[in-house]
């Protein structure tokens, strides 16, 4: 297949978020789980023998949530309501979230006595990561773990989460590998196409996500681009959301090459492996633990090492530039989102420090205002001295 | 050669044309019209009038740099460039020493952050609002019944400070009307509201983390509304600088860029 092909595959697959798992489920007869991003532990769904789906809402106008939640409620979790509204979601057969913030808890509290779905569960992740989380996070894992195989009736083994941890970390080595390359040779594959290809693969089953990668990666491998001549940017920011094509196509028309990101639709989402060592609820709960520095989580060993107003989640940010060799920052920034607008705070901070340049926008859910963010972005290139 | 900036804005189209080179001993021209919904006949137009005004026309100009919200809709550019790099070239040009350069137009406002060798370090643009731009002030002065070029003197017989509470301009119109209802003298809101302007616009200039001794320079057509200069600089208690001819000081600098094309 032609990497032209490929993309315009998952290009389809993202348009058409569910096309796939109502099908699968249409086949199989099994369970689909509907799962609030970010960080839901999905192999466990997918060792219980039902498919985890992400929510992501959709591209389109928000139109019928803004009558049960907040008007501060973030665009991600407005879009994502709305479309259950709309009945985007009725195919599946439970919601499951992991509490990243305080707006996933509420809303889908509000989803449950709105709509109730046969199987709903909300797995809690402090904020504060400390001594007593790894213990509470084992609990919640059990927890998880019993509460879906009631809804299965299948068991959850541990030879069976095994596996489903070694696919998943297969994906995740796949998704590094991919994204290695564009970082290698930037222009390869553009910021909406990765960013589509790994939110895409969150929708369909982990094996097909595999297999399609394996053919992706090779044919990407064949391709003879080496885009040197194009500035290398990090993007940072947008928890949660799968940021919107057209503007990450826009920064890339002034020049500019995404050359490495902290989405979760993005580096975010293969940045750690699940470690199997011993017993593999444990190894998730690790992996929680060993989780990259986040807007939604914070480890107050590494925070009061260095005072108050540490940020490792900025040096996080720094350290994607520098080990990508990246001249700046573009950070995206969803409107209502509380826990990176305080995060935002240090990291212009830092980034003003360590004399990086940097672009805030401020974006929405879907279909952005391009042009009012145009003259931002083609006067950021034209800074960096591209595009001229 | 004879290049000729093009800053095409929400309201208002302007022209700077600048001679330079051999046998020149160079020269300049500018020219404005409102901006209208037809850009490529006006900017024409603009460009037309501001070559006549040193008997040449707009096939005399070798190179256009466009800039401006309808940069791009100018099929006769040499090349576009934001009215970011254009403003902030205008503006250091004039006042070499300038680090803080702030642009209020028709719908926009904007602040740059520069650094000694004037290299753009940060800028802030109003975000999807015309609040703290030209619009917000000629909005109040059509509701107040007055002319926008004496909003400014008006407001000087302010007696009593009025706070506005709306930041958003057309909250703002019916805050005013219930003011006028309320008895409050225009003098009193004409003050409101050059001080609601300048507090987003100081909002902005606070953004981009200015340094306390950077020299500001004040452009855009609002740059000739003293009122709001004079806000603005009590707010941030520095002087601001202000050009002869505030509004064509991005065509100017795209001018100036389209000379350095070559
Ligand atoms: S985008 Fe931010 S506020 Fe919204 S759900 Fe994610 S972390 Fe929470």
């Amino acid at each position: 297949m032609k990497k032209g092909e490929m993309l315009t595959g998952f290009k389809t697959m993202f348009k058409h978020p569910y096309r796939r798992a109502a099908e699968w489920k249409r086949i199989t007869g099994k369970k689909v789980i509907g799962c609030v991003p970010m960080y839901f532990p999905d192999e466990m769904v997918h060792a219980a023998g039902a498919l985890p789906v992400a929510l992501f809402g959709s591209g389109e106008p928000i139109s019928h949530a803004d009558a049960h939640l907040m008007t501060n409620a973030c665009d991600q979790v407005r879009s994502t309501f709305d479309s259950l509204l709309k009945g985007h979601y009725d195919f599946m057969d439970g919601v499951a979230a992991l509490h990243v913030c305080d707006q996933v808890r509420f809303f889908i509290e509000v989803w449950q006595l709105d709509r109730p779905f046969p199987f709903f569960h909300q797995m809690w992740r402090p904020f504060k990561m400390d001594g007593s989380t790894r213990p509470f996070l084992l609990k919640e894992l059990e927890r998880l773990k019993s509460s879906l195989e009631k809804l299965t009736g299948n068991q959850i083994t541990p030879q069976a989460l095994r596996e489903s941890i070694e696919s998943y970390n297969e994906s995740r080595l796949l998704i590094r590998a991919m994204n290695d390359i564009r970082s290698r040779r930037p222009g390869i594959l553009g910021a909406a196409d990765t960013a589509r290809i790994i939110a895409a693969g969150m929708l369909m089953p982990i094996e097909e996500n595999i297999t399609l990668m394996k053919q992706l990666i090779s044919v990407l491998e064949r391709e003879a681009i080496d885009g040197s001549e194009r500035t290398r940017i990090v993007v940072a920011g947008h928890p949660c959301a799968v940021p919107d094509a057209d503007l990450l196509d826009m920064l890339e028309n002034y020049g500019l090459s995404v050359i490495d990101d902290d989405l979760f639709s993005g580096g975010r989402r293969c940045a750690t492996d699940v470690i199997l060592e011993n017993d593999p609820v444990e190894a998730l709960a690790d992996s929680y633990m060993n989780a990259l520095p986040c807007t939604t989580h914070h480890f107050p060993s590494a925070w009061m090492k260095s005072g108050d107003d540490h940020s490792p989640y900025s040096d996080h940010v720094i350290e994607m530039v520098r080990k990508g060799n990246a001249e700046a920052v573009v950070i995206l920034r969803m409107m209502y989102c509380d826990p990176f607008d305080l995060e935002f705070v240090f990291l212009k901070k830092r980034l003003e420090e360590e004399g990086i340049p940097f672009l805030p926008l401020v974006t929405q859910h879907g279909p952005v205002p391009l042009e009012s963010l145009r003259t931002r972005v083609q006067a950021f290139a034209e800074r960096l001295k591209t595009h001229l | 050669m004879i290049v000729a900036g093009l800053d095409i804005g929400s309201t208002t189209t302007k022209a700077v044309i600048l001679g330079f080179g051999q046998g020149f001993g160079g020269f300049y021209s500018d020219s404005m019209k409102p901006t209208g919904i037809d850009m490529p006949s006006v900017s024409k137009e603009v460009i037309g009038e501001a070559a006549g005004k040193v008997r040449l026309s707009f096939n005399d100009i070798e190179r256009i740099v466009s800039t401006g919200y309808g940069r791009i809709s100018v099929p006769f550019r040499t090349r576009e460039m934001t009215e970011i790099t254009c403003n902030a070239t205008g503006v250091r040009k004039l006042y070499p020493q300038a680090t803080l350069a702030v642009d209020i137009g028709g719908q926009d406002s904007k602040v740059i952050k520069m650094d000694a060798s004037g290299r753009i370090l940060a800028f802030a643009m109003n975000d999807r609002c015309a609040a703290g731009t030209g619009q917000f002030l000629e909005g109040a002065a059509r509701t107040l019944g007055v002319s926008i070029d004496d909003l400014a003197k008006i407001s000087r017989e302010s007696k009593r400070k009025i706070t506005m509470n709306s930041t958003c301009a057309v909250f703002a119109q019916t805050e005013i009307v219930s003011l006028i209802t309320g008895r409050a003298k225009t003098e009193d809101i004409a003050a409101a509201v050059h001080e609601a302007v300048a507090n987003r616009v100081y909002g902005l200039i606070r953004s981009v983390n200015p340094e306390p001794a950077a020299q500001i320079v004040m452009t855009g057509g609002v740059a000739r509304n003293a009122a709001v200069v004079g806000s603005l600089e009590r707010m941030l208690d520095r002087e601001i600088l202000v050009p002869n001819n505030p509004q064509v000081v991005t065509a100017y600098g795209a001018a100036l860029l389209a000379e350095d094309l070559g």
